[in-house]
């Protein structure tokens, strides 16, 4: 790890100007709960001059239920802050199971919600500090011809990472939008669209999010009544672990038909998945054996698995399978 | 602290008090030995006092961190040490291979510059700023590219396959299996395995130029170390010290000084200062050895009445540019007719080394799955067909009692695997073990009784984690009356006596007789002194609760302050040696595991492991417990998840940290039973600590298959390998 510069600055503002403006430039890294940076930081992949720590701007770590029930989160709350809030357990199920699933307890104390959204991929050609890959301004993608069992199956070209967040199919099912502040003043956006694919000049970034650009609050929007939700997280090791595939499902029903639906699959592509035209089949139908086995298979069609991740497709069909059940 | 769990003395209980050499006298009646003692230096290792080598801080020392190429083989083009030695607080940045050097294996043989720094960060701040321009060579990492035509040679002397072994009859065996009623013809394959010590491998060389040093190890061996750290340093034997007060896992990887041990030295000679060098987690996957993986081809037959008919094996070991281990076949299980041919085929990767029973684990996998194919193959419970096929009765009483314990009796289908299909499906399996349990005769313990009462027992040996200090101080403990904590254990320091190095469950073995005999001299010669007091001959002298007594009339007594007090102003001070008598070899051991498969996600969760372990006289019964504790967890791990990854492309190891080389962690852990086999009467001590590591993954896998019918012939099981299994089912 390179040494650095410390900054603390006190408004968002001044963090903003802190960070540089052009795109190439790394010299500045913003640190939120630092569970992914320090990691970043000790394999070498950012060697800013600059560390930009947030924990010195008053407010980001609020969790606010608004007036109109919609719920400001600040970047800086914690996970464990997230997955412990009452109502949240009550009325957004999906956000708190997702919240409780990530990492390690220790991980969940220190890591926030801004950093859990911008974290990094963890494909281990792209961690390896040795392997010049796509994503590092490489020229090839390791994993699409190599060992790619972690790999998407979805959106993958050309490169092929799958986002690992556990928030983000959580808080685009329950239709989210995040802001960001920069030197231009603010903006917000469905956090849907928050997310690139390889193909939509995401090869080296994940987000839109300029380098000038500070995350500040998600909101989630007010639901609407008899939203049932729930996050279906499958890793390879229960102890801690990354996802290979999960399901952030959100269903309304009216006499025992599906009047909504929203189904983000996560660990299965480079964004946070969404299945359009699952949820359009849900929708209008009762929500028993038959339209579940139709909806998870619908779930996997269009998947492009590579040469050693094609277990991803029963997988997820089969995590649909039991989230939906669950919710039926 | 409290005094270890002790038992009221019972006059029996002093029998073994009344012979005339040390005895152990009957494994039932002793006051403090086979019973649950606590670790001696339990507390200071959970409140964090316990020093490991990494924790050793001395003035003036330096950090040292290896420079290691990423490519397992590679031509040096150029180096750059210029820059890492302009980093603020670093000391030292040199190559230790020239230009154009041609790196010849993954590990040790890319190690290619060091760095020292006044702090760890300016140390890895200057590595990071070394610049090595490799020229990569084909990798030659997996088994593949090494068989395949053209193929450079990695191995000794350029061969990529070596140490080719057989024995059999080959005609006898073909005939054979025109004559079985089942065949399985099937491969398995293990994959290489790390030891993943939470301590990684290192020293501390305390040296400033004089004509002495101390060395700090976290070793597996202290006798003699000091030889092989004396000519790197260029000293006198006896002018170094090595120290090894507590090591944080060894596993079998952690004998000698290693190339870390001799790079700190050589540095520590030309700085002039203590040297710090413990492997990053990186360096530790990448140089300080591994399990050997396998391939194991394999034809087994039976006929339908039981009988394990035939066996024809073709192994390949996969121990990098090391021989890799397996014994020989068929192992455990008696076969009619059988055949082998092992060989070691070598790619450019790190070593194997000795690790928990060295290449058991790899044995048993394929064994143990083949009989669990036979024994469904005929429709037989495959705890019958092993027993049929087990010459040693021990075995068979070991499997009933673990299928008694994991509920083998009442489970549905014991002669066929469960239905499969949708859902979750629970499965039992079984596996067994062996170990040879030797011990040397090498040990000598000096003991001493201070006249105010105090004991010092004192030994060379390392305390790895098996609780060698305990067993220190515990042997002389219950020989003298004592509580364990009351006896000091003054181990791990190459000025002691000499005493055994701690692999292949030899430890107990090879110090147990020898404390034993230094306790019953020091017992002896006290008798002698007391006698006279008590109006008694020393021979009807008993030491029990802290007392000495006469045999019959415990009213007769003293204290043991008092008893002490009549050695006047000098203490008591006994050698011990090796009693052969004390010691005893050759274990068994039994395992079962329940298992839970989820067929719409792969899932395998193991819901209850049971191991059973003879070992004669059991010293320490929650030690011996803990040992088959971690035995099951280490096999649970190395079933489910434990891997090494190559990309096969540029040979770089994508598994080089905790994250990608996974271990199982708390969510993982089953119910676990861990049996003392009492049935075991033998009145000698021997290690138990491998054999309780063999069976276990096997258990899982034949488990897994009864669970669902679906064998799996390669490990680990994750998921993605059960997925695309079922895939191929259905």
């Amino acid at each position: 790890m390179k040494t650095f510069d410390l900054q603390r600055p006190a408004t968002v503002e001044e963090a903003a100007g802190l960070l540089p403006s052009d795109r190439a430039d790394r010299s500045a890294v913003l640190l939120a709960g630092g569970q992914d940076l320090l990691g970043e930081l000790k394999d070498d992949l950012v060697a800013p001059e600059r560390v930009v720590s947030l924990s010195g701007v008053p407010g980001l770590d609020a969790l606010t239920w608004r007036d109109d029930g919609s719920l400001a989160i600040g970047a800086l709350v914690t996970l464990a802050d997230l997955e412990e809030e009452p109502r949240v357990r009550a009325e957004l199920a999906v956000l708190a199971e997702a919240a409780g699933q990530v990492g390690s307890p220790q991980i969940r104390a220190a890591g926030t919600v801004g950093g859990n959204l911008n974290q990094r991929p963890r494909c281990w050609y792209y961690r390896d500090p040795d392997s010049v890959c796509l994503k590092k301004g490489g020229t090839h993608c390791f994993a699409q011809l190599g060992l790619n069992k972690y790999n998407a199956i979805f959106g993958g070209g050309p490169t092929y990472i799958v986002h690992p967040s556990d928030l983000a199919p959580a808080l685009v099912a329950l239709g989210a939008t995040v802001e960001l502040v920069g030197p231009s003043g603010a903006r917000t956006m469905p956090l849907e669209r928050y997310y690139l694919l390889p193909e939509q000049d995401g090869i080296t970034r994940e987000t839109v999010r300029l380098p000038g650009e500070v995350m500040t609050q998600v909101v989630v929007p007010a639901q609407e009544a008899g939203l049932r939700s729930t996050y279906l997280k499958f890793r390879e090791r229960s102890s801690y672990d990354w996802a290979l595939s999960a399901v952030a499902a959100g269903i309304r029903t009216e006499g025992g038909v599906v009047t909504s639906a929203r189904l983000v699959l996560g660990g299965v592509a480079p964004t946070p998945w969404r299945c359009p035209s699952t949820e359009a089949l849900l929708v209008g139908r009762p929500l028993d054996a038959d339209t579940i086995r139709d909806a998870a298979r619908d779930a996997v069609r269009g998947a492009q698995p590579l040469s050693q991740n094609g277990y991803k497709v029963p997988l997820t069909q089969g995590l649909v399978t039991r989230a939906l059940s669950a919710l039926a | 602290m409290s005094a270890g769990p002790t038992k009221d003395p019972a006059p029996a209980a002093q029998d073994w008090q009344a012979a005339d050499r040390p005895e152990w006298g009957a494994n039932d009646a002793h006051p403090l030995l086979n019973t649950d003692i606590p670790r001696v230096d339990g507390p200071e290792k959970v409140t964090g006092v316990a020093k490991y080598t990494h924790d050793i801080r001395l003035p003036g020392m330096v950090y040292a961190r290896l420079v290691i190429s990423p490519y397992p083989r590679a031509v040096v083009r150029d180096m750059n040490f210029r820059r890492a030695r302009r980093v603020p607080g670093v000391v030292h940045a040199e190559p230790l291979e020239e230009e154009g050097v041609q790196l010849l294996f993954q590990g040790a043989g890319g190690v290619v510059g060091i760095v020292a720094g006044e702090s760890p960060e300016a140390a890895e701040a200057g590595r990071a700023e070394v610049s090595i321009d490799y020229e990569a060579l084909e990798p030659v990492v997996t088994p593949e590219q090494a068989l395949a035509d053209g193929a450079p040679g990695v191995g000794r002397g350029g061969r990529n396959v070596s140490s080719v072994e057989s024995h059999g009859d080959q005609q006898a065996v073909a005939a054979a299996i025109g004559g079985c009623d089942h065949v399985v013809q099937a491969t398995y394959r293990v994959p290489v395995q790390h030891h993943v010590s939470l301590e990684t491998h290192g020293v501390v060389v305390d040296y400033d130029g004089g004509d002495s040093a101390v060395v700090y190890h976290s070793s597996q061996n202290v006798t003699g170390a000091n030889r092989e750290f004396s000519n790197y340093l260029g000293l006198d034997a006896d002018k170094v010290t090595v120290l090894v007060q507590n090591v944080g896992g060894g596993f079998g990887a952690k004998f000698g000084a290693g190339l870390e041990g001799r790079l700190a030295c050589e540095l520590a000679v030309e700085l002039k200062r203590p040297v710090h060098l413990m492997l990053t987690r990186e360096d530790e996957f990448l140089m300080a050895g591994n399990r050997s993986g396998s391939e194991q081809r394999m034809v087994g037959g039976a006929s339908s009445d039981g009988t394990f008919k035939v066996l024809a094996v073709e192994a390949d070991k996969h121990g990098g540019v090391g021989q890799g281990a397996l014994p020989r076949p068929p192992y455990i299980y008696t076969v009619e007719n059988s055949v082998a041919e092992v060989r070691s085929v070598h790619t450019a990767t790190d070593s194997s080394r000795a690790m928990r029973a060295p290449g058991h684990p790899q044995a048993s996998f394929a064994m143990e799955s083949m009989i669990d194919e036979l024994a469904y193959g005929i429709r037989m419970d495959p705890v019958e067909f092993r027993k049929k096929n087990l010459a040693d009765p021990v075995w068979h009483r070991q499997l009933d009692r673990v299928a008694e314990e994991i509920g083998w009796h009442d489970h549905p289908h014991r002669t066929q695997p469960g239905p499969g299909g949708d859902g979750v499906h629970v499965g039992i399996g079984f596996g067994v073990a062996v170990w040879g349990s030797r011990s040397r005769d090498v040990t000598v313990v000096d003991l001493r009784v201070e006249p105010d009462g105090g004991v010092t027992a004192s030994t060379a040996v390392q305390d790895i984690g098996q609780g060698a200090r305990t067993l220190v101080a515990a042997i002389v403990a219950e020989e003298l009356g004592l509580d364990a904590p009351e006896v000091r254990a003054e181990i791990g320091d190459s000025r002691l006596p000499p005493a055994v190095g701690s692999g292949g469950s030899t430890t107990t073995g090879s110090i147990g007789p020898s404390i034993k005999d230094a306790a019953y001299q020091a017992r002896v010669e006290l008798s002698k002194r007391v006698a006279p007091l008590l109006d008694a001959e020393p021979g009807e002298l008993r030491f029990a609760g802290h007392r000495v007594f006469v045999a019959g009339d415990t009213g007769r007594s003293l204290s043991w302050r008092e008893a002490c007090a009549a050695l006047g102003d000098a203490p008591l001070r006994v050698t011990g040696r090796f009693q052969p008598h004390l010691r005893d070899q050759g274990i068994h051991g039994a395992q079962a595991a329940k298992v839970q498969v989820d067929m719409l996600t792969g899932r395998v969760d193991v819901l209850k492991m049971v191991s059973i372990q003879d070992q004669g006289l059991p010293l320490n019964r929650m030690a011996i417990r803990s040992q088959m504790n971690g035995g099951m967890i280490q096999a649970l791990s190395f079933a489910l998840f434990e891997e090494r990854v190559l990309d096969p492309d540029t040979g770089i190891m994508l598994s080089s940290d905790m994250e990608n080389y996974k271990i199982a962690g708390c969510r993982e852990m089953p119910e676990l039973v861990a049996i003392i086999d009492d049935e075991d009467t033998r009145e000698a001590v021997m290690g138990m600590a491998e054999a309780s590591n063999i069976p276990g993954h096997s258990a899982i896998g034949n488990a897994i298959y009864n669970a669902c019918g679906l064998r799996l012939r390669d490990m680990p099981f994750t998921p993605d390998r059960i997925l695309t299994a079922l895939g191929g089912m259905s």
